[in-house]
């Protein structure tokens, strides 16, 4: 019996040992990057907390991941949404994380934050005191200061409920600032960035999911037709051209009744289209008709994301594959060859380009 | 060290883990052991059946525990837990959530909306009988279990006379835990209600190692950081369930029985460890209203059963999002709301002619009525509407079964179910099972079985706005499993049992949500995924002293769950990968020392790496880390003149383990909970 209890004593010990877990938290490099590249945006899964941001070097043609964790020891956040450089700083959109950092470029160390956002998309400065937010689930475009981080105000988007609030992308003409709204919406406003209210607003398709200002002061976007079902709508997508100076549709290109056309984007020059349609479609700003092939077809890539070089009009595009892994990008030079492909984080659906400096 | 005793610790699961635990009441100064189970004896229903039964005491353990805190630390299952007093869910042999079937007395639980049950929302005192019927097995039961079924029920039988039992749960973060129960018994009439109060601000601390907080000099430059000393923010609960059950015998055969259980659930969703909004400008609610209902008569004859049931189930779930705007003025950012309908009625028969045969059947119907709105938004002519569906569905089941034992130690067992959904049928789902005992000394026995079984889509699968897919189609599978089991004692001295499992299992067109280019998520049939392993459990009850019981339990399970699909696209990397968030390995160990009234208990789980992604990178975000898990309690047991009183402290995470389950979702650290039970003898 003295045997038996030994055993059960050395075994409760045992037991007992077999706990600790080795986690290692808050781990930083240092970093030091210079001349031009592209930052990668990687979504992550919503509630997930696993958005990353990558880092890709066109000249050298390295890669590297998960860049913001590494420098800072802490995560980027839950669904990094979208990317924009101000002021030699990197401001990232983490959309459910209610927060945008501003990191050093180079180091990609963060250099300040703001923070109680309701569900940020986008960043545009106005100028090095005020820059817009625009947001998902709310009715307001939020006003910050970049030099303090600071809320400092917001825009009411009339006849919006905070139900189905939502600003998206924005440009810039003159003192206006353009922003499409998406979810269950279907207009383009114009906002005047002087008095921070909204001037006009103009009707487009059934929710327009991105826009983009081309070198004659054309804004174009992209209406995804809503979906089979919906009580808002379910139509053809439509491209749209819109004079900026008298906000009025000069142009519009119908796609067929299910297509997902989205991410509308021009080159460096602001002269050409491309955007995502299953394919990849390329179109001259000028043209008066669709093309009939896409530039870059499929090959059984679930495209998420589009961006080209603003220097050499190289096409990066990012394959989300399954959503739930590493996701690719591959990048071709403007006749359409693949010069290079790299995995970065889960789910990669923006860009933002670093210029040499 | 540590890692090499973790090594060896599970090396010594695999071929010494452990099953059920039995033990007698604390108050009584005796300490039995369970009996062994002559399998000769054993009951042809369960003809090459591999299934795990939960014990009263197991079940019984605390009033705080929740059905998923029970298989945690259990079972083999894979429990995924978003956090104390949030969704939990179990999964068998590598598969999902919603390919396991879970019945409350016979009837189906599973939320047709969304095909899981969350096992946070049953309370372990509401339930007598709990079993686990692994792959196969869950066939005799239900279809649609690609990976298992969990059984659930109450106990029809009382103690004569009135009897009354309350308990009181104080423990860390301001958890309070009150139950009471109340039972009548005679030669007819079976009477309990029970009820269970739940309540806590839940805002336990936790070092934040997902974020830091800067130190700004005057410039707004950032000149420090640090991780932050964070509370669980906005993840408070209050849930009360309340249970009536009434049975009556005529001592002719019949029995008639009602079960009512109410539940009402008051949960806010914490915030992921990666937020920096302020929890005070923020609310995310969730809201449950619940009640099912069985009534049942069975009716025994001599060499013959029978019983017709009927259920109602109403739910009604919200959810809420909002936002303060200004002080006090609070904006709905998402409203949902969902009201489920089922109605129930189910007819079994059994017969056994001879000792050789036993015959059964069964056929089961659950009809679902189901509203959803998940949004309310503005139309483009200004009036307001709401996304959601309006959806029934009615789901038929039959079954059909013969087990044949031609000797005593040989027998063999077939099922045949079909299953209608909607107005599709799914294809005969066959199954086939035989034992046979090796040596009726240790009672060594060998089980195998087969069956291919189908699920089909949920109501969200198909109908959800946006995203729904009417064009899914069926999940599939195929199950084989066989294993050896041995049980064995000495009478008053000791009793060992144990057994392994070897199972192999494909499922195709598994479905999986996920996003569209249009920004919202939908389901397609996808991977093709083959999980097979071991599962090892074993018990043993040992009376080392005079006065003293130890007894033990534990299982481990080897569950690779690899996807064996198509590549989506040539990047894919998916494919030959362990699927994501399912544990290679799990294992749990109970051990309890009784002397007296007193009782020690000590609870240790584990699960190896998970992996987050389905290409299972092994990135800083790719991956969770290895899970332990340490509780320990200690209880005495008291008989006074007036009532028995049971007092029991509970010590949950033992070494203060900063971990996660589900990534970014904070665990609480070492908690406790003290607990008195009085039981008055009138």
């Amino acid at each position: 019996m003295i045997t038996t209890r030994r055993i059960v004593f050395v075994f409760l010990i045992a037991l007992s040992l077999a706990s600790c877990m080795k986690i290692e938290y808050g781990k930083q490099e240092d970093f030091s990057v210079s001349g031009g590249g592209l930052f990668i945006t990687n979504e992550g899964n919503f509630q997930y907390g696993n958005a990353t941001l990558s880092y890709y070097n066109p000249e050298s043609k390295e890669v590297q991941n998960e860049v913001f964790f590494r420098s800072n020891g802490m995560k980027l956040g839950d669904v990094a949404q979208s990317m924009t450089m101000y002021d030699g700083k990197g401001w990232v959109v983490v959309n459910n994380s209610h927060v945008i950092f501003a990191i050093d470029p180079e180091t990609f160390k963060e250099v300040g934050r703001i923070v109680n956002l309701t569900s940020p998309r986008y960043i545009h400065f106005v100028s090095p005191e005020k820059a817009y937010v625009t947001q998902l689930w709310d009715n307001r475009i939020f006003i910050v200061n970049p030099k303090t981080f600071e809320i400092t105000g917001h825009i009411q988007i009339p006849d919006m409920t905070m139900e189905s609030g939502s600003t998206e992308q924005m440009v810039q003409y003159g003192k206006y600032v353009f922003c499409n709204c998406w979810s269950y919406q279907n207009r383009i406003l114009k906002i005047d960035s002087t008095t921070d209210e909204v001037v006009d607003e103009l009707i487009v398709g059934i929710q327009p999911t991105s826009l983009a200002l081309d070198k004659y002061s054309k804004l174009w976007t992209l209406t995804d037709g809503g979906y089979e079902g919906s009580p808002y709508g379910y139509e053809a997508p439509s491209l749209y051209c819109i004079d900026a100076e008298s906000f009025t549709v000069e142009k519009q290109f119908r796609f067929k009744l299910g297509d997902s056309p989205v991410e509308i984007q021009l080159n460096g020059t602001r002269d050409t289209l491309y955007w995502i349609k299953g394919d990849i479609w390329k179109m001259g700003v000028n043209a008066n008709r669709i093309p009939v092939r896409p530039f870059i077809e499929s090959r059984g890539t679930i495209y998420y994301g589009l961006t080209t070089d603003p220097v050499n009009n190289d096409v990066y595009i990012a394959d989300a594959i399954d959503y739930q892994q590493q996701g690719k990008i591959y990048r071709y030079n403007s006749s359409g060859v693949l010069v290079d492909e790299f995995y970065v984080g889960v789910t990669p659906g923006a860009f933002c380009w670093k210029r040499d400096e | 060290m540590k890692k090499l005793l973790n090594i060896i610790l599970i090396s010594a699961l695999i071929t010494a883990s452990i099953q059920n635990a039995h033990s007698q009441s604390l108050t009584s100064k005796t300490h039995q052991l369970r009996e062994v189970t002559v399998i000769a004896d054993r009951p042809m229903k369960e003809i090459g059946v591999q299934k795990t039964t939960f014990d009263s005491l197991a079940l019984k353990e605390n009033i705080a525990l929740s059905m998923a805190d029970i298989l945690t630390f259990r079972s083999s299952v894979f429990v995924k837990s978003y956090g104390r007093a949030t969704l939990s869910t179990v999964a068998f042999r590598g598969t999902s959530p919603s390919h396991t079937q879970v019945t409350w007395n016979g009837m189906k639980i599973n939320n047709p909306m969304l095909g899981m049950t969350d096992f946070s929302m049953i309370p372990s005192y509401f339930i007598d009988n709990a079993s686990l019927f692994h792959g196969t097995s869950s066939v005799n039961e239900t279809g649609g279990g690609l990976g298992g079924l969990v059984k659930l029920g109450t106990q029809p039988d009382v103690a004569k006379g009135f009897n009354a039992q309350y308990v009181q749960g104080i423990g860390s973060f301001n958890t309070f835990d009150e139950f009471a129960r109340a039972t009548y018994g005679d030669k007819h009439w079976h009477i309990s209600t029970r009820a269970v109060y739940s309540s806590s601000p839940n805002d336990y601390k936790y070092t934040n190692h997902d974020k830091k907080i800067n130190i700004y000099d005057d410039d707004n430059n950032i000149i420090g950081q640090y991780s932050p000393k964070e509370r669980n923010r906005s993840g408070s609960f209050k849930d009360l369930h309340i249970l009536q059950e009434v049975y009556y015998n005529n001592l002719k055969g019949d029995r008639f029985g009602l079960n009512a259980w109410f539940l009402n659930s008051d949960r806010e969703l914490p915030t992921l460890t990666t937020d920096y909004g302020d929890e005070r400008k923020f609310e995310n609610r969730q809201r449950e209203t619940t009640f099912r209902s069985v009534a049942s008569w069975d009716h025994t004859g001599e060499n013959w059963k029978t019983g017709v049931k009927g259920g109602y189930v109403h739910t009604w779930m919200a959810y809420d999002y909002k936002r303060e705007i200004t002080s006090g003025n609070w904006a709905t950012m998402t409203r949902s709301r969902s009201k489920i309908n089922t109605f129930y009625g189910q007819m079994d028969g059994e017969y056994n002619p001879s000792e050789h045969w036993f015959f059964s059947s069964s056929i089961s119907a659950h009809q679902h009525f189901v509203r959803s709105e998940d949004k309310n938004i503005i139309l483009q002519n200004g009036d307001k509407a709401i996304i959601g569906y309006d959806k029934g569905r009615i789901e038929l089941s039959g079954s059909a079964s013969v087990k044949w034992q031609p000797i005593k130690r040989f027998g063999m067992s077939v099922v045949i179910r079909q299953e209608m959904c909607g107005t599709k049928w799914a294809p005969i789902i066959p199954a086939f099972f035989m034992d046979g005992v090796i040596s009726p000394k240790g009672n060594i026995m060998l089980k195998a079985s087969v069956s291919r079984n189908y699920r089909f889509p949920t109501l969200n699968d198909l109908y959800f706005l946006p995203g729904g897919n009417p064009d899914l189609k069926n999940e599939k599978g195929y199950t084989y499993d066989c294993g050896i089991s041995f049980d064995t004692g000495k009478s008053d001295a000791f009793t060992i049992g144990g057994s392994a499992t070897w199972f192999d299992s494909y499922i195709d067109n598994w479905i999986i949500w996920l996003p569209t280019p249009k920004g919202f998520f939908s389901p397609r049939n996808v991977k093709e995924v083959h999980a097979y392993g071991i599962e090892v459990k074993s018990d043993l009850s040992l009376k080392f002293a005079k006065e003293w019981l130890l007894e033990m339990d534990g299982s481990y399970s080897w569950t690779p769950s690899i996807n064996e699909g198509e590549k989506i696209s040539p990047a894919d990397r998916s494919v030959g990968k362990q699927l994501p968030y399912v544990p290679r390995h799990s294992a749990s160990v109970n051990g309890r020392v009784s002397w007296r009234s007193w009782a020690f208990q000590y609870k240790w789980t584990f699960y190896s790496k998970r992996y987050t992604m389905s290409s299972n990178d092994n990135t800083l975000t790719g991956k969770l880390p290895v899970y332990y898990m340490n509780n320990i309690s200690i209880e005495k047991g008291l008989s006074l003149k007036v009532a028995n009183i049971q007092l029991k402290l509970a010590v949950n995470n033992l070494f203060n383990e900063d971990y996660v389950s589900v990534l970014s979702r904070p665990m609480p650290g070492t908690n406790f909970e003290f607990f008195i039970g009085i039981t008055p003898k009138f």
